[in-house]
């Protein structure tokens, strides 16, 4: 018997039963709904989550701290959790890692006009900057060959304000300029108060820089930080401690305290985190909450698939009662059939194949039924909820249900296993029906 | 000449509980290529057991049947119903026609299962229900058609791949006085244009000048044989 064969006798079958079959379709188009919206409505929790965490900065990002307090390390010993140029260069070569940057910093106050502002700047590999993809609102990023030179982030330029009157405007300053002046002294621009005598007397030296460029992301941490060029600010830290008169420890290898790492594919970033915290370094990313936010969509997105997953079994239950239903009611037709010449198998087939179409059927409008649905709670719902919440658009993340392809094509090749799952024993029983008991009963 | 159907003492006994009935009790039969066997015998004497048995629906209790040379008592579903399918062609007292099909498609029903591509079968369909004057009524459905109708289409069933043979259990057992004649005269000219092996069971006795040979049973054996020609009784005491 050809399977085009025992397709048609199947589709001939299930359209002879009408209201049976559609009874049983609609069973499953419920299922597979309650399955899909419930894991869309996961998706948009976890897609959600998400864009939160993005607005705490740069998924990409990875800050690496040493593992190790001070100390001085002697040669060749172990320097794990140090950040030398041997551990840079290992990191570089972790699996997911695009570019990576030693980093010293040093809080300074920055000075244009009457105006200052304190901030950390940040002593980076100027090429790196580009890999990092930051991108710039103004000007241009930073130059091997740029000598004095500064870039601000992206909200740097609102922090200026006048120390002798504390007047607060909300317009950036130009910092587009070379009239810069980058100091230690905290208290650089404010006059004197006599009396005050806080046993200022250090006097720190003044450099004088030019802004080269404002960066344009604007809600991680990039847009809160100066970056100039490692070498350079390397050489102010070293003029600010002995300013200051600190002990410089002196180190055989060099090292740093601080490292960014960047992470082209951010699903790899927590597997980066690890792999470092592994070689005893401290790490801080965004991407750590991403983890665990992920963690919580997964779990609630496991209870919602749960729900809908009790209704798919549900709707399989109808499944199988409609096929024993069926044999029931066909059995004299069975045994017929045996007798001129059915194979077993064929029988089989022909009974798994119909319980397996009510699957497919079902699945099929199921899944368009759930793209409906999601569609409809990404437009009509979601106002309602930003209504009751009193705003619109916000509060959710932009939508409320994702539906991912791969959902639709597993909701279908699933509710179609449930259906052939549900037809098994009803397709057996009717394969060792005996045929003359089958012809005998009337 | 071998015999195509031969079965060696075959007894059948149905086990209810307690009870035991013997439906079959020691039957030794040999049938020829070509020939148009009739079983008469007094309801419940066996005659349908022994066919069933003989098409493989049925395992005998005790005894061999061959047929073709096959071990028909020893196949499993699986073979026997392979064996039915190339071999055997079932014409049924109800007729046990598909309901909800038409005429043509009961009929390529056996073809369908042996997996004839659909043109050809059609034809040998559309052939096989001219062969038994139904032409023209291809769609009609089992509903819309009288009882003798029916078992013609039945029969155009049975034929429709030319088995090399063909059981009827009361074929006309349904059907008024003529128009049973009419159906057991088309079967038979059917079997012997075909070169057919029929094998009959029917209460009619007046059936039994067309046939090759008349078994009646009793009780689960054979009580005599006529051969046709010989015109002497074949006494075969038990
Ligand atoms: N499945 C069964 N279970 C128990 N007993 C059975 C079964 N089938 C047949 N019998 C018994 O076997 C005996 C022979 O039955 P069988 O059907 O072969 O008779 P028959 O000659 O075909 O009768 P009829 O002319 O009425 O069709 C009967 O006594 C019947 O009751
Ligand atoms: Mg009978």
């Amino acid at each position: 018997m050809s399977n085009f064969d025992i397709l048609e006798l199947c589709f001939r079958n299930l359209l002879r039963r009408r209201a049976r079959t559609v009874l049983a379709v609609t069973g499953v188009v419920v299922g597979t709904c309650a399955i899909v919206v419930m894991l869309s409505i996961g998706f948009g929790l976890a897609a959600s989550f998400q864009e939160q965490i993005e607005s705490y900065g740069n998924l990409h990002m990875i800050e690496v701290y040493s593992g190790r307090m001070g100390g001085p390390v002697a040669v060749g010993s172990d320097d794990r959790g140090i950040i030398n140029d041997r551990n840079l260069a290992k990191i570089e070569k972790i699996k997911g890692v695009a570019a990576v940057t030693p980093v010293a910093s040093e809080y300074l106050t920055i000075a244009i006009g009457k105006k200052v502002a304190g901030t950390e700047i940040m002593g980076v590999k100027p090429e790196v900057l580009e890999k990092f993809n930051y991108e710039v609102q103004e000007g241009r990023l930073l130059k091997e060959t740029d000598k004095n030179a500064i870039l601000f982030g992206n909200q740097v330029p609102y922090w200026f304000y006048d120390p002798n009157n504390y007047v607060w405007s909300d317009k950036p300053t130009n910092v587009m300029t070379d009239k810069i002046i980058l100091t230690a002294n905290w208290d650089y621009g404010r006059k004197k108060t006599s009396g005050s005598g806080s046993g200022q007397d250090i006097v720190y030296k003044e450099y004088k820089v030019k802004g080269i460029g404002v960066l344009a992301a604007e809600n991680d941490q990039s847009a809160y930080r100066v970056y100039m060029k490692l070498d350079e600010l390397e050489k102010i830290q070293a003029q600010v401690r002995k300013e200051r008169g600190e002990r410089v420890l002196p180190s055989v290898t060099k090292s740093y305290d601080r490292a960014l790492v960047y992470v082209g594919n951010i699903n790899d970033s927590s597997a980066v985190s690890k792999e470092l915290r592994n070689m005893e370094f401290q790490t801080w990313s965004p991407s750590d909450w991403l983890d665990a936010m992920k963690q919580t969509a997964r779990m609630i997105q496991g209870v919602l698939g749960g729900i809908g997953g009790i209704s798919l079994f549900v709707a399989a239950l109808g499944i199988t009662n409609t096929m024993i239903m069926s044999i029931y009611e066909r059995t004299k037709e069975i045994g017929v059939m045996k007798v001129i010449g059915a194979n077993l198998r064929d029988i089989r087939k022909m009974f798994l194949l119909e319980a397996g179409m009510i699957g497919f059927i079902g699945g099929a409008l199921g899944s368009m039924v759930s793209c409906l649905i999601s569609l409809l709670m990404n437009t009509v719902l979601r106002d309602v909820i930003g209504m009751a919440l009193g705003f619109i658009g916000g509060g959710y993340g932009s939508s409320i249900s994702i539906v991912p392809w791969w959902v639709v094509v597993a909701a279908l090749v699933f509710a179609t296993a449930i259906g052939m799952a549900a037809g098994f024993y009803p397709a057996r029983r009717a394969m060792n029906l005996s045929a003359l008991e089958s012809l005998r009963n009337e | 000449m071998e015999p195509l159907i031969n079965v060696k003492n075959v007894r059948k006994i149905y086990r209810m509980g307690e009870e035991r009935v013997v439906a079959l009790d020691d039957v030794s039969l040999d049938i020829n290529k070509g020939e148009i066997v009739c079983f008469l015998g007094r309801s419940g004497s066996g005659k349908s057991t022994f066919l069933n048995m003989v098409a493989g629906l049925e395992k005998p209790t005790r005894g061999e049947i061959y047929v073709g040379g096959v071990p028909v008592h020893k196949l499993t579903e699986e073979q026997v119903t392979l064996f039915r399918q190339k071999n055997i062609g079932f014409i049924f007292q109800a007729f046990h026609l598909m309901p909800m099909m038409t005429a043509l498609e009961n009929v390529s029903m056996p073809l369908i299962f042996r997996g004839v591509p659909k043109k050809r079968r059609k034809a040998m369909a559309k052939e096989s229900l001219a062969a038994v004057g139904l032409s023209g009524y291809d769609n009609r459905k089992p509903t819309q058609m009288s009882g003798g109708q029916q078992q013609r289409v039945g029969i155009a069933r049975a034929l429709a791949g030319s088995p090399k043979i063909v059981f009827a259990d009361e074929p006309t057992g349904n059907l008024d006085t003529n128009t049973a004649r009419d159906v057991m005269n088309l079967i038979i000219k059917q079997a012997r244009r075909h070169g057919q092996t029929l094998i009959l069971v029917t209460h009619d006795s007046s059936v039994a000048e067309y046939a090759d040979r008349i078994v009646t049973i009793e009780d689960g054996n054979i009580l005599n044989m006529h051969m046709k020609g010989q015109g002497e009784n074949d006494d075969k005491e038990n």
